[in-house]
């Protein structure tokens, strides 16, 4: 029998998963394993993180040591680590609820401190986990378990907010796009400072009935491609042209001091 | 010009207790300090984050409370010894926090520094809170300095017994010692025990994150070097892994708290005043038992055989002893600073065997001497 | 010299130093001494302005009860705080008071010592010396340290740059009273 030799990068006794059938979340599991393997870098010298949520399972199923289970605080975890031991590579896993909402301070507080973790974030616009809640990235006017007319708020542009609280690389790609989301998490490994790469995602079960009325991934791959735009065909957009369209592109790669803690004893004292 | 200070500051010295206990937690090594700014327990933060550059620690100041506990458990899981101190509201958030640790097994100490209800005044009322404010079944160790001196020696054996059984350890502080400067005699460091979390000696591979026999406590690894353990806390087996099973809800729940409930006598402490001959036992812990003290010298004066229980150890609750008390004399009162909370413990645990009476306050303000003195008076008329 | 056990209370306004010297006798007499101390504080929430007192307990013996019923000797900086504390100090007590900060009281059951400290740590030329005035009258009174040792404590206790003034002030203090005790 032939195994997929990506499956070295899995804990043996994980599997089966729990994505539903065209979940985005496992593509991104696999986009993750292939740009670990194009780097070369062993999965068990990683940490990975996920709080609560479906992309938060995913380092569950990874060959390597990882924290899980609270809601949110995947940041917190990972300040504490990076303190300790800031040598060690932390990868974080969460989705739009579990990073935008619930753990919303922890992310613009990350970001300002610029701590050297890459954080990928599956937007698949809802909570799938629970059964298709609105979420900080749903926007308007969509349909979900909670906004059963409408949701009347508008959404985070998650990209915009990392960029402003100071993240140091930030890229967004869709699942539609498995090349271009491989080379951005590359680059976001490779990066020293807090680096975020957003993937816009399907979700069928619990996004796709309601907002599309459709359970299909290929329709709701579909549908993220009909919104989805490079920043050079956005810049000639306005702002309102703008609202429910995803622009796709790398947007912010620069180098800044890293996080290292909030003391340090004055210059003339430091060894 | 700075002078760097040695991590025991060994000699006599009037501090205050929240220094007090930062200097405790230095001497038991512990070398990563998280904390959001909150009355009473800013002293802890800010001299934290003079000392622990000067030893070579991390501090952060997180930004909140979840910040500050989950931070605690990646650093101690990152091989560091790790300390927090909040203020009873702080203590509300980090609840989710403890449950997580006890349920993967982390060490670490939290200093809770209680105050009444939206200001700093002294107030023993989350007694019930640290035990408690964690979802699920679990065990905690609470330990209840009375002093100065007592928030540095109880804040060292929190490390140990923390790192000894991986788990959260309380300290229960409170405003009265917090903030009050006394005496504190601070031993050579060679003369303070330490505990260390034992390491595993296996091989990745060999390595099972979560197997112990029960009433033991696992070994723990580090991380990124291939032991590849899954630190969740959902229901997990003994590999770490993610199941379903009721026997792995079983196996959880119950060596997690028998690691605990197994090694009562080295976990549980309390002192005796006065007790030998003693027809009524005073039980009180924290701040309350000095004036209890003061008054067992005042009614031993007018010839009254009056002991008293102070309990170190409030969780696990220190049955065999208050047991021992309550088959010694036929009067217990229940001293404490709060609307009687504990006082239903000691009931539990005395109520076959002698008369309790419970003698609460929560003004705001420790008891006087003077107040317990009457209370013993009235119970013995 | 006073006696095996003594509660002092010290109160003023926030800002005077209320808490700093009851902190440096506290501090001195426990490293330099081999005294059991207990000092606790309050002050309002307004930190700079409002009312604020600090207790000290001294004893040769042990300290359970962190607080007096009845203090031995009240320093009163302010007169609104002492109004308010002037009730806990012990019929036969010992008063050391600022007379152009605060009224002398109508009890007659107290040992007054007057001490113009603000006046003293003015002509100084620091005014915001005068607890330390307030301090050397004390510790003079107390008897119970050498005044090296008092000024060993306050050097330890306060900024470098202020340490001299400071002593100077204390020294003023010790003056006054041995005029007064005499």
């Amino acid at each position: 029998m032939i195994t997929n030799p990506m499956r070295e990068a899995l804990k043996p006794n994980s599997l089966p998963h729990f994505f539903c059938p065209g979940c985005g979340a496992a593509q991104v599991l696999n986009f993750f394993v292939r740009a670990m393997d194009e780097l070369q870098i062993p999965m068990s010298s990683i940490l990975g993180i996920g709080g609560v949520g479906c992309t938060a399972r995913i380092p569950v199923y990874l060959k390597l040591d990882a924290m899980h289970g609270i809601h949110g605080r995947t940041l917190p975890w990972a300040t504490g680590i990076k303190l300790m031991q800031p040598d060690l590579k932390v990868v974080i896993f969460a989705g739009d609820g579990d990073a935008a909402a619930i753990g919303g301070n922890h992310l613009i507080q990350a970001a300002r401190r610029n701590l050297d973790v890459t954080m990928i974030v599956v937007n698949n616009l809802n909570y799938g986990m629970t059964g298709g809640q609105v979420a900080p990235t749903t926007y308007s006017t969509l349909r979900t378990t909670t906004t059963p007319y409408g949701n009347p708020e508008p959404a985070f542009d998650l990209v915009k907010l990392v960029e402003a609280a100071g993240a140091t690389f930030v890229s967004r790609w869709s699942t539609n796009r498995p090349h271009q989301s491989v080379r951005a998490i590359k680059k976001a490994i490779q990066h020293k400072g807090f680096s975020f790469v957003e993937i816009v995602s399907q979700c069928t079960t619990g996004f796709g009935r309601k907002a599309i009325n459709s359970a299909s991934p290929t329709k709701l791959l579909d549908w993220i491609k009909d919104r989805s735009l490079t920043i050079s065909e956005a810049e000639k957009l306005s702002d309102e042209d703008l609202a429910g369209k995803f622009v796709l592109g790398d947007f912010v790669d620069k180098q800044a001091p890293v996080f290292a803690g909030s003391s340090f004893l004055p210059p003339e004292e430091d060894e | 010009m700075l002078l760097r200070r040695p991590r025991v500051l060994s000699g006599t010295h009037f501090m205050l207790g929240n220094f007090a206990a930062v200097e405790g937690a230095l001497a038991a090594g512990c070398n990563f300090f998280a904390g959001y700014p909150i009355t009473p327990a800013n002293e802890v933060s800010e001299r934290m984050a003079e000392r622990m550059p000067e030893v070579g620690g991390k501090f952060l100041q997180g930004e909140d409370e979840l910040c500050s506990i989950y931070a605690l458990a990646g650093a101690a899981l990152a091989g560091a010894k790790v300390l927090t101190a909040t203020a009873s509201a702080g203590f509300d958030y980090m609840a989710e926090g403890i449950e997580y640790a006890i349920s993967d097994e982390i060490p670490m100490v939290i200093m809770d520094v209680q105050r009444t209800r939206g200001e700093n005044f002294a107030t023993q009322a989350d007694v019930m809170q640290m035990r408690w404010g964690a979802a699920g079944d679990h065990e905690l160790i609470v330990l209840a300095p009375s002093s100065v001196q007592e928030l540095f020696d109880f804040t060292i054996r929190a490390f140990n017994l923390a790192e000894k059984y991986r788990n959260p350890v309380i300290v229960m502080s409170e405003t009265t010692i917090a903030l009050m400067r006394e005496r504190l005699v601070i031993p050579p460091a060679d003369q303070i025990k330490i505990i260390n979390r034992k390491m595993t000696q296996a091989q990745p591979g060999d390595y099972v994150p979560f197997r112990a026999e029960m009433g033991c406590v696992p070994d723990m690894a580090p991380l990124g070097k291939g032991y590849n353990t899954l630190y969740s806390i959902n229901p997990h087996n003994e590999f770490g892994s993610i199941k379903w099973e009721p026997e792995i809800f079983e196996r959880q729940y119950e060596r997690i708290t028998q690691k605990i409930l197994m090694n009562l006598d080295d976990i549980v402490t309390t002192d005796e005043y006065q007790t030998e001959d003693a027809e009524l036992i005073l039980i009180a812990y924290g701040s309350e038992t000095r004036p209890c003290k003061d008054a067992v010298d005042v009614a031993r004066g007018q010839g009254k055989k009056v002991g008293l229980l102070k309990l170190n150890t409030v969780w696990p609750v220190p049955e065999k002893q208050i047991l021992a008390a309550a088959r010694k004399a036929n009067k217990i009162l229940a001293v404490e600073m709060n609307m009687g909370k504990y006082a239903g413990e000691i009931e539990r645990v005395a109520g076959c065997h002698a008369e309790v009476k419970r003698v609460t306050k929560n003004l705001g303000a420790i008891h006087t001497s003077g107040e317990i003195v009457a209370a013993i008076e009235e119970s013995l008329r | 010299m006073i006696a095996e056990r003594q509660a002092i209370q010290f109160c003023g306004f926030g800002g005077q130093g209320v808490i700093l010297a009851a902190l440096i006798f506290g501090s001195t007499a426990v490293t330099k001494q081999g005294y059991h101390a207990v000092q606790t504080q309050s002050f309002g929430s307004e930190t700079r302005g409002g009312e604020c007192q600090a207790e000290l307990i001294l004893s040769k013996e042990p300290i359970f009860s962190p607080t007096a019923d009845k203090v031995d000797i009240l320093v009163a900086m302010s007169d609104l705080a002492f109004s308010r504390y002037v009730g806990r100090l012990k019929s036969g007590g010992i008063l050391i008071m600022d007379p152009d900060m605060v009224t002398r009281p109508s009890r007659n059951d107290l040992k007054i010592y007057e001490i113009k400290a603000n006046h003293i740590g003015k002509e100084l030329g620091f005014a915001l010396s005068s607890n330390m005035v307030f301090l050397g009258a004390l510790h003079r009174f107390c008897g119970i340290l050498s005044d090296q040792q008092l000024f060993d404590g306050i050097r330890e206790n306060v900024a470098e740059r202020y340490a001299e003034v400071n002593i100077k002030a204390a020294q003023a203090g010790i003056d006054t009273m041995s005029g007064l005790l005499k």
